[in-house]
């Protein structure tokens, strides 16, 4: 079974624990899909939620539409080393208190604009004690926009990649260049 | 029963046997092909057809599960490989895998390998710069190695003959320590390269020189190149992947399929060398002994003549493992050489910069090549507090970024239309010639075996003084010509790299004039055995600055002419 139909069929096993807001992690299943990391249906429904502020649906799709939480998690769990890992999962693992602390409520809970802040203020951390608040927050960022711009929809359907960029041209003036915007 | 024999004996038997399709070994095998010759090619690792097992050829970034990315088990597995440029989760299957193919290091060394059908001929550079007479000259005038039994007369007609077939993209420069070759078109120089072409020109004079680099790329004579079933360069710049336009020069695109349609190849992949059979009758080799990859069993082929082509270290350890009453150290190694001097060259130190003129230009498209520095340090005359000199690559580029500070739909806008500016990023490498040493040798393990019960190869290669003040130079002059260009935020690095990495290893098999000091004589025969030709790197007496593979594909070019005039 490949990593997809993996995850296709645990959510259909677990598609209603997702919906339960749980502290407890520890009754849920662990997806199998992530060898090396212990994370939970809910864990990655919140990363989803993260990815989402982090690029949010609008005029084109956001993250999680793309499966960018997924991305997230293959490269986290077979890209990194293992201490880049550890300290990924335990700011992972920290993010719900560390929101509930800036906020008041769970994440989940939150309006966009209330997720956006507290997005934004745990990559902004300096103190030593958020160093893997801030590793996780960094490391999910990176691998959303990652994810987001090397999606077949935006290769394909938005900004169409090209196997063949055309021939060189050494000196073509930035003026001259097509600038037509693209709504997010 | 005995007629049988025989039978299985003719069948087994050929006029030439080339050992290894690499970029070399192809060459030896087309141009025996061609001319009639009945030549069987050996390849240890997996058939490559052209196109067909290119797997990841047509693949978009997307459909590569980490974006490109070696996972981090692979790397781990792998250190040394993984330390290539061209080692991604797209090319990864050309690459010998550390663990599969172990040797042992004495002093560091990444050996880089491609064991398949082409060999690293898929994976090159594709740069392809000819050597000249200041290279040639380089070890009777400076006191090193031996004299090359050759010069650059001896070889330029070859360099002609593989230039036209494989397709060399490039300009006439008229520079004598890089001669001038069989160009098809070159490619554009963008803008900021062109300001510092002229700056060295204004500062310099005749001295220095930035020109376009040479590049194994069709971009010309189509319906030439038609002939071999290979179109234009789309500048994918995904070359590694191996092309479907056979637009750079590979083993498998060129060289390869037209021996074949000869009639007269014929190929054996998974089919390693264990040595070469040597007969004190006749007094010359009459073939080799083979181990079927994949069986692990071992068969003899026969040939009137016999081409080393593995590559230079794998060249080095066929020859160290033939060993007969004759030849106890290895075949024709009389005088206890074979093996030693070997050299590569030095990648170690790299120089970057930015440039904050011509900020209205930016560049589009792609192209499969860069500038080029060629060699200036002690040309024509002794100069400076080391031996020789160093090439180095040059290239300016630009484009737009996003900010990806924020998060939101503010960054999602950013990303998507990324309008942001910065200066041209100027970078520079150095390639070095370093000089052969005894010292530096390689030899076989005395207890340690591969797989298949071959002698694994020792590698005891380092740096020495000369290129450390070689490296101090570069730096500094590079620094200034950067700084006299008007580049700003200069930084050099010397990122302490082991040998190996930069691929290019070569000797261990030296050409030369003497028996008593050299191991090949000036047609690549080896003086002892004058019907076993080696051709690659490993025939190298020295290094010279230049990218080696244009100069192997011309010496094996021009020793089978050679081999042929005696079948």
């Amino acid at each position: 079974m490949n990593r997809r139909d993996a995850l296709r069929s645990l959510a259909l096993v677990t598609g209603g624990l997702v919906l339960v807001p749980s502290c407890d992690f520890s009754q849920e299943d662990i997806l199998e899909a992530y060898d090396r990391l212990k994370v939970t249906p809910s864990m990655k429904s919140l990363l989803a939620k993260i990815a989402d502020t982090i690029i949010p649906p609008g005029e084109i799709k956001g993250a999680a539409d793309l499966e960018v939480p997924d991305f997230i998690l293959v490269m986290v769990n077979d890209c990194l080393d293992e201490n880049a890992q550890k300290s990924f999962m335990n700011g992972f693992n920290g993010f719900e208190d560390y929101a509930k602390s800036k906020s008041g409520s769970a994440f989940g809970e939150l309006d966009n604009k209330q997720r956006e802040e507290v997005v934004l203020t745990g990559l902004q951390e300096e103190s030593e004690d958020k160093n893997e608040l801030r590793a996780f927050l960094g490391t999910t960022k990176r691998f959303t926009v990652q994810g987001f711009l090397l999606s077949e929809y935006i290769q394909t359907e938005i900004k169409p990649y090209s196997l063949i960029p055309g021939d060189y041209q050494g000196e073509v003036l930035i003026s001259s260049l097509n600038s037509e915007k693209i709504n997010g | 029963m005995a007629n049988f024999n025989i039978d299985a004996k003719q069948d087994r038997t050929y006029q030439a046997i080339v050992i290894g399709s690499g970029i070399s070994g192809s060459w030896a095998a087309k141009e025996l092909c061609e001319h009639g010759v009945k030549t069987l090619v050996l390849e240890r690792g997996k058939d490559v057809k052209h196109i067909k097992d290119y797997p990841t050829t047509n693949m978009l970034p997307y459909e590569f599960e980490h974006r490109g990315q070696i996972t981090e088990e692979v790397r781990k597995e792998n250190p040394v490989v993984s330390r290539c440029y061209a080692f991604r989760e797209d090319a990864q299957h050309f690459f010998v895998k550390d663990k599969e193919h172990p040797y042992v290091q004495e002093k560091p060394f990444d050996w880089i390998r491609g064991y398949q059908v082409g060999g690293k001929s898929l994976l090159w550079a594709r740069q392809v710069q000819r050597w000249s007479d200041f290279d040639f000259d380089g070890p009777a005038r400076d006191g090193f190695a031996v004299d090359w039994p050759i010069r650059y007369k001896d070889l330029a007609p070859w360099y002609s003959h593989v230039e036209k077939f494989a397709g060399v993209s490039g300009n006439k420069d008229g520079l004598p320590q890089l001669p001038d070759g069989e160009f098809l078109p070159g490619y554009p120089l963008n803008v900021v390269e062109k300001h510092f072409q002229h700056q060295l020109k204004k500062h310099y004079g005749d001295s220095r020189h930035m020109i376009l680099a040479r590049c194994a790329h069709i971009n010309g004579n189509f319906d030439y190149y038609a002939q071999q079933g290979r179109a234009k360069c789309q500048s994918r710049n995904l070359c590694q992947r191996g092309c479907p336009f056979g637009g750079y020069f590979s083993a498998n695109a060129s060289t390869l399929p037209w021996a074949e349609k000869t009639g007269n190849l014929t190929l054996r992949p998974d089919s390693l060398v264990h040595s070469i059979i040597y007969d004190e009758e006749k007094g010359k080799a009459t073939g080799v002994r083979v181990i079927d990859r994949l069986s692990k069993e071992m068969e003899e082929f026969y040939a009137d003549v016999i081409f080393v082509n593995a590559a230079a270290l794998n060249t080095n350890l066929i020859l160290l493992n033939s060993t007969s009453n004759r030849f106890p150290n290895g075949l024709g190694n009389d005088n206890g050489l074979l093996g030693k001097y070997v050299a590569f060259h030095n990648y170690r130190a790299g120089v970057s910069a930015d440039y904050e003129g011509h900020l209205e230009y930016t560049t589009e498209g792609g192209r499969p090549t860069s500038g080029y520095f060629p060699r200036f340090r002690n040309l024509e005359k002794q100069e400076t507090d080391f031996l020789r000199g160093y090439a180095a690559g040059f290239s300016a580029n630009r484009g737009p970024y996003a900010d990806q500070n924020g998060i939101g739909m503010e960054l999602k806008e950013n990303i998507l239309n990324p309008d942001k500016w910065g200066p041209w990023r100027i970078g520079s490498h150095m390639m070095g010639e370093t000089i052969p040493k005894e010292s530096n040798y390689v030899a076989l393990d005395n207890s340690l075996k591969d797989e298949w019960g071959i002698p694994q190869l020792k590698i005891n290669v380092d740096y020495d003084d000369n290129d450390e003040k070689m490296i101090k130079d570069y730096l500094e002059q590079t620094s200034e010509m950067f700084e006299k260009a008007g580049f700003v935020n200069i930084r050099t690095r010397d990122d302490h790299r082991a040998p190996g990495l930069d691929i290019h290893e070569m000797g261990g098999v030296r050409m030369g004039k003497d028996p008593a000091t050299s191991l090949l004589n000036g047609d690549n025969q080896l003086h002892s055995v004058p019907n076993v030709y080696v051709t690659d790197g490993a025939s190298m007496t020295s290094t010279a600055t230049q990218n080696p593979s244009l100069t192997y594909m011309a010496f094996a070019a021009r020793a089978a002419h050679h081999a042929m005039k005696n079948l």
